[in-house]
């Protein structure tokens, strides 16, 4: 997929781990998972708030564009 | 799922269990007399439903083959057919239908029963030409049923397949939206 997730290496940047993040967060682990792996087809406007709060960052560090190749 | 769904579901299984014990039933018994016929024509008349083509047989042996063909399949093939809904309902979920198990059967229930519509329409036009040549095909009629409406059949579980797949597809999308 063109869009790449970004949020391991913020959470490394922040030294946060996946626990931590799904606790502070309000999601499960297996979501975060889901997310954190780019195998996530969605993300709310909520949970990327939440996410971005705890992180102290922008969408835009976690979210970024690849264009595909073929 | 509300206690009125749960009991029409329970009734449903039931209902599906009798249907298929009598098509095995009509499927066996017809196998058992195309046997007979052949082998020991004499008892024919004390078998399933007293089917006895052999003034057709000896009239024209293709005929007669092609008539018992006729008769064998699409009793096999409705058995088939009810034996993937026993699974189909025996297995469903349905607190959580939609998955690709439930979406494989149902395609293949509509591909079943249109096989056996257009069995039965061709069925029908061969004992109908056979008919009017001389022979005598109408002991055949109950075994047909109606060819058109296993077709219209075919044709509207085909369309709750397809929507089917959609449902598995906005599923696993929901699934997977964080």
């Amino acid at each position: 997929m063109a869009i790449v997730v970004n949020l391991d290496v913020v959470m490394a940047r922040r030294k946060i781990s996946l626990n931590e993040l799904s606790d502070k967060v309000g999601l499960t682990l297996s979501n975060l998972s889901i997310l954190k792996t780019g195998k996530a087809k969605a993300i709310r406007f909520s949970t990327l708030e939440a996410i971005c709060d705890v992180l102290e960052c922008q969408p835009g560090d976690i979210l970024g564009y690849v264009r595909d190749e073929h | 799922m509300s206690k009125t769904d749960n009991f029409v579901f329970i009734a449903l299984q039931v209902i599906t269990w009798i249907i298929f014990v009598g098509l095995c039933i009509e499927a066996g018994g017809l196998i058992t007399n195309f046997a007979f016929s052949l082998f020991k024509p004499e008892v024919i008349q004390n078998l399933y439903q007293k089917l006895d083509l052999s003034e057709m047989y000896e009239r024209s042996k293709s005929a007669y083959f092609i008539m018992y063909g006729f008769l064998l399949v699409i009793a096999i093939l409705k058995a088939v057919l009810f034996y993937i809904v026993i699974i189909l309902v025996h297995k469903i979920d349905l607190s959580k239908p939609f998955n690709s198990f439930v979406s494989r059967k149902i395609t293949l229930i509509s591909y079943y029963t249109l096989s056996i519509g257009i069995l039965i329409v061709i069925a029908r036009q061969s004992a109908e030409s056979l008919l009017q040549r001389g022979f005598e095909t109408d002991k055949l009629d109950q075994f047909w049923g109606d060819g058109q409406a296993f077709i219209l059949m075919a044709a509207v579980i085909y369309v709750i397949a397809v929507i089917f797949k959609k449902g598995i597809d906005i599923q696993n999308e929901n699934d997977l939206t964080i």
